[in-house]
């Protein structure tokens, strides 16, 4: 009969863990809260369906402290000959007030496809990237960033 | 405000058929035309539309910018190293002010 004070303890930092866990799992509780309808809204925005592709690599962190300079890195494994290279990559940041971010052009043989910069979100979202290849085909990669403040005010 | 300055930053020399870096800023407020001034108006938008680079009189990397890039644009990509000769950078802002620098670069 009785707990000891130590059972009291463990079980009060069992419990205080586990809500802590509930409280404190913002991707995943983010993820599934927003619909994720960014196929759509890349078919809209460029006129015709992207496929997902691994070959774009759109990496950004996925929590920032700001929304004001938050950095995103963009990469096409091509070989940037005349048959397979890329032409221009596209990122959007739907949940933006202007959604637009920027364009990179390239040229085949020449150009390397890979470049950084720093772009401005106003909430949390998913940021989308296409990639138009030299035939035409659209290829899409998108990465979720939870920013703590909006950039764009 | 300052006129914006830029910068760039690369190798004098490279290999030829070596990738290399190159690392741009320009100083700029990116005004995105969506912040208002103590008495209520919109401040206007300003920003840098457009970032090229020229290699040996080829344009090979530019850069459609829009209100969503931040402030003090960094743009930092890659080049192939072919041959000797002069890089261009220019930066294209609203209103038609182009900002310039050139490099020259060896190719061994």
């Amino acid at each position: 009969m009785g707990f000891t004070r130590r059972e009291m303890l463990v079980t009060g930092g069992v419990g205080c863990a586990a809500l802590a866990n509930a409280w404190f799992s913002p991707a995943n509780a983010a993820e599934k809260a927003e619909k994720d309808d960014t196929a759509e809204f890349v078919a809209r925005q460029m006129g015709r369906a992207a496929t997902e592709s691994a070959r774009l690599h759109l990496t950004m962190p996925a929590v920032f402290p700001t929304g004001y300079t938050v950095p995103m890195d963009l990469k096409v494994d091509s070989p940037m000959t005349e048959d397979d290279h890329v032409k221009r990559i596209s990122v959007f940041a739907p949940q933006n007030p202007l959604i637009d971010v920027a364009s990179f052009n390239f040229v085949p043989r020449r150009s390397v496809p890979r470049v950084s910069t720093r772009i401005r979100l106003a909430k949390p979202q998913f940021v989308v990237a296409v990639a138009e290849m030299g035939d035409g085909t659209l290829l899409m990669a998108k990465t979720y960033v939870d920013v703590a403040t909006n950039g764009c005010i | 405000m300052t006129t914006p300055t830029p910068r760039v930053l690369l190798p004098s020399g490279a290999t030829k058929g070596e990738v290399f870096q190159v690392r741009t800023l320009i100083s700029h407020q990116m005004e995105t035309g969506l912040r208002h001034d103590k008495q209520g108006r919109v401040i206007p938008r300003k920003i840098i539309n457009r970032f090229a680079c020229r290699y040996g009189g080829v344009e090979v990397f530019s850069v459609d910018l829009h209100e969503a890039v931040s402030a003090n644009p960094y743009i930092e990509f890659y080049l192939l190293a072919m041959e000797s000769g002069r890089l261009e950078f220019l930066w294209e802002e609203d209103g038609g002010s182009i900002y310039r620098l050139e490099h020259q670069l060896a190719v061994a």
